[in-house]
């Protein structure tokens, strides 16, 4: 076979590819805007330094991104593609709406990281984040706008949720120094679990904790016995477990079905808060949380912020072909050379202004309607043809079918 | 057969003796020799190329040499950016011992008296660096890498060929070097904060090598010769919780800086410097200090690498310096934007930046050759160059299809054309070329000797006129 010419993690989107695509921009779009949100985009290209600072991104996604110099890079400081766009919109909110105290916006691009072997680098997102508002109501409302925009494309979405405050406060409580506390959470962002039994040396009585974190448990009754058990060995535990609590207990009572699932923070340094991930069936199609530290590290102001991504190439495949096919009319020319190719392209200029799709071939082949010296060979759900002289009565025929 | 890359430089004796010592003779290699292929004097069927240490495991990882002997230094320089090569260490010969360092100038009000480097700390320290921290190392990967680990909030490397102890506390924040120990570090003025690496000559393997073929009668030989060693693992900095950003001191407005090279350069700068009528204490044909005293009121000057000079005087490092016309294009060809510009040719060290092809090609111009490489296909066409971006510009302009520029650090005339298919070198009469079976099919340009300086640099008061007089007995001198 010949060797390919497209890149290696690159992929090609196909017309299907892409319809499946659209569908989930346009259903995204849609909530996005009806609960109140703008569209931005951010640049494919930003500083490296943005995403290097504690509390952004982990050690392990930042040996994936694509960073180089540029062409005036001369000075020897990197940019990267756009590995992550929360970093990016949280610059773009400090730095061109500084007046604004909140803002709630949306976003649908990609982002670049390299994985091994043939994997795909490049990722598509639609994302959200809501800027300068307050916990919990700011958590269950993008909890509430994911799981909508997953139910208008036809998924049943399952949810779960996590805080980050749980690792640190076992982390924190084992006396470690911070410099030692980020490396051990670094290690557990990238599912080493191994520092958990670390801090298990470090506490008397805390011989559980790796195993009480790794279950996953229902709702609110879970954190009650997560907190039962582990106030007494760290008390600073309770604070990161009240907060998932609050947000647990809003969505029960809207009958929103979620699970929780201490340890399921990845990647990601700059969360803060309760952190949710979308499941439909085993595979994560999407997922967010809060991120109070990151305004305030890429800009000035010291605001509270949250958000998500759900992620496109995950759910394209996940969604029904049949819900993808359009009505097209074909209008064939056999004889292209004479006039019937111009009344050919005038039929279809009366049926798009019509909203109908239209496609005009000629030469080979065949179409619903067919133009054969002047005339209009209308067949139409595999009917009878129907000869038609005048373009108006086709549009008519076409539309009443 | 077996495909050997044995070192050239400072390793080029010792690796010689304990192949050597184990019945693995090399015909002409060892000290003084210049040649760059060899054959096994013991073993037919091991075939022997000599290149520069840091092109030794780009060579190895590509597959066109199957087994290496080089720094560990340089492969953990490769391992730093690309961790998926198929490169595999073997074995630590103990050749050649030094060890990587961290170091910053003592002047930071960080570093206590008598600190030691140590394994993982070191966070005070690197806490109070300016931001953002500039870093000069021969090492720009593992300079990268040590800044990611470290979570410096914002840095940027300065990847220099040499010289890097010369760059604290002027040009530079911190420094990634090799020392043989920390005393060698102080002798330079720098205070050693971190210890990185434990580095010496290292027997490396390509992994498909190593899975497909039978390696042993070189590998058995070079591991009697190794001994148990210490890991060869990086260690890197851990993480740092800035909360602040440290200001930098101002430099002093009213002095010109001045770099002037060594190596090679250095004679021929000398010269033209001399016959201008301008002297330093300290900078001599021969002979150098870092720090020359320039006895005029208002210079300074610094001797480093004139590989470095272009992107220095770029930032404003330096306000002028004299280099090669060839490295001034290479960053230009690297950064089309920089204010880095030749203000005047000191018409010494002239010679022509040429494309270079095995002298038995059926073709005597680029297009021919370009021709006859595709007849079968359109395989991609290997450029080998000291100067990667200007032939990767060549290679662009060219409309080579497909390409692949392959950096290389030196003892570029091997390459072709068992490595590459060209080569974009330096002529001068020919003969080097002629003697190793190339040919000259394109000249790019003539390269010379020129002072630079930024092209929207405002100089004031006594530096514009230190400036002035500079470039006025320069510019006399050559007209």
């Amino acid at each position: 076979m010949t060797e390919s010419m497209r890149s290696k993690g690159m992929r090609d989107m196909l017309p299907n590819d892409m319809a499946r695509f659209r569908r989930i921009e346009l259903t995204f779009r849609d909530v996005a805007l009806g609960w109140g949100y703008e569209e931005v985009r951010t640049p494919t290209i930003e500083h490296l330094y943005l995403f290097t600072s504690a509390g952004t991104l982990s050690p392990q996604m930042l040996d994936r991104v694509y960073s180089f110099l540029d062409w005036d890079g001369w000075s020897g400081e990197r940019v990267v593609l756009r590995p992550d766009s929360t970093i990016p919109t949280v610059r773009l909110f400090s730095e061109q709406m500084s007046d604004a105290d909140s803002a709630r916006l949306f976003y649908v691009q990609n982002v670049l990281r390299f994985e091994q072997g043939d994997a795909e680098r490049e990722g598509w997102q639609c994302g959200v984040e809501l800027l300068g508002d307050t916990y919990p109501r700011g958590d269950v409302e993008l909890i509430l706008l994911a799981r909508e925009t997953l139910q208008r494309l036809g998924l049943g979405p399952r949810l779960k949720l996590s805080h980050p405050g749980i690792v640190r406060a076992l982390l924190d409580k084992a006396g470690l120094s911070l410099e030692d506390q980020l490396a051990l959470y670094d290690r557990v962002l990238a599912g080493d679990l191994a520092p958990l039994d670390e801090v298990e040396a470090k506490l008397p009585g805390s011989a559980s904790v790796r195993s009480l974190l790794s279950m996953e448990g229902q709702g609110l009754a879970y954190i009650q016995n997560l907190t039962t058990v582990l106030e007494p060995i760290v008390p600073e535990i309770a604070a990161p477990l009240g907060e998932l609590a609050a947000v647990s207990a809003m969505l029960d009572g809207m009958g929103v079905a979620h699970e929780i699932s201490p340890l399921l923070v990845r990647s990601f340094e700059y969360y803060t808060g309760p952190v949710f991930h979308a499941f439909v069936g085993d595979i994560k199609v999407g997922g967010g949380g809060r991120y109070d530290g990151l305004v305030s590290l890429v800009g000035s102001r010291d605001l509270p912020a949250s958000g998500f991504a759900l992620d496109i190439d995950a759910i394209a495949p996940l969604l029904d072909a049949a819900a993808e096919d359009a009505r097209v009319i074909t209008i064939h020319c056999e004889s292209p050379a004479g006039d019937d190719l111009a009344q050919a392209f005038a039929l279809a200029i009366a049926l798009r202004q019509v909203q109908t799709l239209v496609r005009v071939t000629a030469g080979a082949g065949r179409g619903e309607v067919v133009v054969i010296e002047g005339a209009f060979h209308v067949a139409l759900n595999g009917g009878k043809p129907e000869r038609h002289t005048d373009i108006d009565a086709v549009v008519r025929a076409v539309s009443r079918s | 057969m077996i495909k050997l890359a044995l070192p050239t430089g400072d390793l080029r004796t010792p690796v010689a003796e304990l192949l050597s010592s184990v019945g693995l003779q090399v015909e002409g290699y060892g000290e003084g020799s210049r040649q760059y292929r060899l054959n096994s004097l013991s073993h037919e069927d091991v075939r022997v190329r000599v290149f520069r240490e840091r092109d030794i495991p780009i060579q190895v990882a590509l597959g066109n040499y199957d087994i290496g002997v080089t720094s560990l230094s340089w492969i953990t320089e490769m391992n730093a950016r690309f961790p998926q090569q198929p490169l595999i260490p073997l074995a630590d010969l103990q050749l050649g011992q030094t060890i990587l360092f961290a170091a910053v100038a003592p002047t930071s009000s960080s570093v206590g008296q008598g600190s030691r480097p140590d394994r993982g700390g070191s966070g005070n320290t690197l806490a109070a660096l300016p931001t953002p921290v500039r870093i000069v190392s021969e090492y720009p990967n593992i300079a990268e890498a040590f800044a990611r680990a470290a979570r410096l909030p914002r840095y940027r490397i300065q990847a220099v060929a040499g010289a890097a102890e010369a760059y604290p506390p002027e040009d530079a924040d911190l420094v990634i070097l090799a020392a043989p120990d920390e005393a060698t570090i102080q002798t330079h003025g720098l205070q050693p904060v971190l210890r990185l690496l434990d580095n010496s000559a290292w027997l490396v393997a390509n992994a498909a090598s190593l899975a497909n073929k039978d390696l042993t009668a070189v590998l058995t030989r070079i591991r009697e010769a190794s001994t148990p060693s210490t890991s060869g693992a990086l260690h890197l900095p851990t993480p740092i919780a800035i909360t602040k950003s440290n200001g930098r001191a101002e430099r002093m407005t009213d002095t010109l800086r001045l770099a002037v090279p060594d190596g090679h350069q250095q004679r021929h700068v000398y010269g033209a410097l001399a016959k201008a009528g301008i002297t330093f204490d300290g900078y001599e044909e021969k002979i150098f200090v870092r720090r020359p005293h320039s006895g005029i009121a208002g210079l300074d000057v610094k001797v480093i690498r004139p590989q470095d000079m272009p992107q220095l005087v770029a930032l404003g490092e330096f306000d002028v310096a004299i280099t090669g016309l060839d490295l001034l294009s290479e960053h230009l060809f690297a950064f089309p934007t920089s204010p880095a510009h030749a203000a005047l040719d000191l018409q010494v060290s002239q010679y022509n930046l040429s494309a270079v092809v095995d002298g038995e090609l059926p073709a005597d111009n680029l297009a021919d050759a370009v021709a006859y490489w595709h007849r079968d296909g359109k395989r991609p066409l290997i450029v080998a160059s000291e100067f990667a971006a200007t032939a990767d510009h060549y290679s662009r302009s060219r409309h080579f299809w497909r390409y692949q520029v392959m950096p290389i650090a030196g003892a570029s005339e091997g390459f072709v054309p068992e490595d590459a298919d060209i080569l974009i070198e330096g002529t001068e009469t020919g003969r080097t070329i002629a003697e190793n079976n190339l040919k000259i099919i394109d000249t790019i340009y003539r390269s010379t000797t020129c002072l630079i300086a930024r092209k929207d640099a405002q100089l004031q008061g006594r530096r514009h006129s230190v400036y002035n007089e500079l470039f006025g007995l320069l510019q006399r001198s050559v007209a």
